[in-house]
């Protein structure tokens, strides 16, 4: 092989997996209730509410988050697209937090589906899904980057 | 028919009934209401440390706090007993608001023994969603890390630096605080007031209590960055000088009253002043804390710092700490004046003299280069390794407790430590 051959094979792996990291970040949105009424958060509001710092919504109305279970695609893409924290992070953080007895990570709800019915249910929950099973039971919020 | 046939026919007929059944509880599902799940009232956690730590200092022991009998070095030339320890936490959520927690931790002690204690216990109940109240023990958020110290998991080192954390001797209050959160545009504030008494025990077998003890911990997040600031006072006596103060008040007349007052570690007012910061990105952190202590007693005004800073590599965290101690007290007195030799209380008073001078210059003055990674090799659990040189400053043996006959003060030692971190 060339070494040019061995240059632009390398450069298309790191595309392809650039490309990946991308889509699989894409793949994920926060949804809430059709009867909530909150339709955008800022990223920073996002992660208030994951990490306990917050128990409300910005117009004040109660919020409790839900978690996938650790290990799924959506778990990861999510606290890494909406967060910026790997699940070693997130892990540590709530490790902190638990044993200092200031708080509980989010509940985990599983399977997938039935996040969707949980949110669609319940107003003051919030979630994460697949794009691709987005419905109209939820809403997807936008996340606005700063 | 043939059999197989009428076989087939009921298989068909039995998975078309079943999928009916299957679909009229799908839409069925559909239509009710989907229970918002709900936390369990019980549940529990756990976590530990199990760790080995060589010191190349032979005459005296390296412990991770002066709480620990035993340590690295003479008592054993790698030691399990320094950071090795194992926590068991009952978490209650009664309401959303009505929480409560204790945690046991089994750890070396005064004694060399492992009897667990009771690190927390407390009730907490959110008076509105952003002040909530505690009542119990409490551990004292004195430094960044100091009410999750013992929780290795937590942390990016295998130990927090020694150098600012021993600098308050007692970590517990039995009492309430109170927290208050506020906003302030893109940062977050939260005050947190406390008041109580605590205690400890060292070595050999010595009571540490505080009593009447308050303090105001404030800590700002803002974006990736977290400033902290905390005052904390208390009523402190201190076992093992109380003799060396009656000493003084019999024999130094008002010399020795005046010695016995300044010296005195019974019921004397112990402050602390500490602040810190910490930046940390998914890929790296920064963090310094300093911390000053003023027993008013022998055993002196101290200082102590850090500054510490990660890169996250995969699952691979290298690290790098340099962190120093010192004291800003003065570490010799003359003392009572020594009557003439024949006189029948010389002996006394030198030895009194000589043991006053001995806590005076036991504040550590040290230095410490350390690096080290983490490895977050399974989901919780970390494996980390860490090397650490430490320079005494003359005259003064730093952290290092056991002292033998042969130990010489000053000079430098070097720890090499491996720790696994798990939690449940």
């Amino acid at each position: 092989m060339t070494r040019l051959q061995k240059w632009t094979r390398m450069i298309l792996v790191m595309l392809m997996a650039a490309a990946c990291q991308f889509a699989m970040a894409q793949d994920v949105v926060l949804v809430v209730s059709r009867k909530c009424n909150v339709s955008s958060l800022t990223q920073e509001q996002v992660a208030d509410i994951f990490l306990g710092k917050t128990s409300a919504f910005p117009n004040g109305a109660s919020v409790i988050p839900i978690d996938q279970q650790e290990g799924t695609g959506e778990r990861e893409a999510f606290y890494h697209h909406f967060i910026g924290k790997t699940e070693a992070q997130v892990r540590t953080y709530w490790s902190k937090i638990v044993f200092t007895g200031k708080g509980y990570p989010p509940i985990e709800v599983v399977p997938p589906e039935r996040v969707k019915r949980v949110i669609r249910d319940n107003p003051n929950y919030i979630g994460y899904i697949k794009r691709r099973d987005v419905d109209s039971s939820v809403k997807v919020v936008v996340v606005l980057h700063p | 028919m043939p059999p197989f046939f009428r076989l087939e026919k009921k298989a068909a007929l039995t998975l078309a009934i079943l999928l009916a059944c299957g679909l009229a509880r799908a839409q069925e599902a559909d239509h009710t209401q989907e229970a918002p799940p709900v936390p369990p009232v019980f549940s529990i956690n756990g976590f530990g440390t199990i760790g080995m730590v060589h010191s190349s200092e032979r005459r005296a022991d390296f412990v991770a706090t002066d709480l620990q009998r035993k340590g690295a070095g003479y008592s054993n030339d790698w030691s399990p007993y320094v950071d090795s320890r194992v926590g068991m936490q009952l978490n209650a959520r009664f309401t959303p608001d009505l929480t409560g927690v204790v945690q046991v931790v089994s750890e070396q002690r005064y004694d060399g023994s492992f009897a667990p204690q009771v690190e927390w216990a407390n009730v907490k109940y959110n008076i509105t969603p952003d002040l909530s109240m505690r009542a119990g023990r409490i551990v004292l958020p004195s430094f960044l890390l100091s009410d999750a110290r013992k929780v290795g998991y937590s942390s990016p080192w295998v130990r927090t630096p020694s150098e600012v954390y021993n600098l308050v001797p007692i970590t517990n209050s039995d009492g309430i605080d109170f927290s208050y959160r506020q906003q302030f545009g893109d940062a977050r504030n939260t005050i947190q007031a406390s008041f109580g008494q605590g205690s400890a025990k060292a070595p050999p077998d010595n009571d540490i209590t505080g009593k009447r003890g308050w303090g105001v911990f404030d800590t700002l997040e803002y974006g990736n960055m977290t400033f902290h600031v905390s005052y904390f006072r208390t009523r402190l006596t201190i076992e093992g000088t109380q003799d060396l103060e009656a000493m003084a008040r019999l024999y130094g007349g008002s010399a020795g009253a005046a010695l016995a007052d300044k010296y005195g570690a019974t019921d004397k007012p112990f402050e602390f002043y500490g602040a810190g910061a910490s930046y940390e990105t998914s890929r790296w952190f920064l963090m310094g804390e300093y911390g000053l202590i003023n027993p008013h007693s022998a055993y002196g005004k101290r200082v102590g710092g850090y500054v510490s800073s990660g890169y996250r590599i995969g699952k691979v965290t290298p690290y790098v700490t340099y962190a120093f101690a010192d004291v800003k007290s003065n570490t010799s007195d003359p003392g009572l004046p020594l009557p003439p030799a024949w006189y029948p209380t010389y002996s006394t008073i030198a030895a009194m003299n000589a043991r006053l001078n001995s806590v005076l210059s036991s504040a550590p003055v040290q230095q410490t280069y350390s690096t080290g990674l983490r490895w977050d090799a399974y989901k919780n659990v970390a494996v980390k390794f860490q090397f650490d040189h430490s320079r005494l400053g003359d005259g003064s043996y730093g952290m290092l407790n056991n002292r033998q006959s042969g130990y010489v003060r000053g000079g430098s030692y070097n720890l090499i430590s491996a720790t696994i971190d798990f939690q449940f």
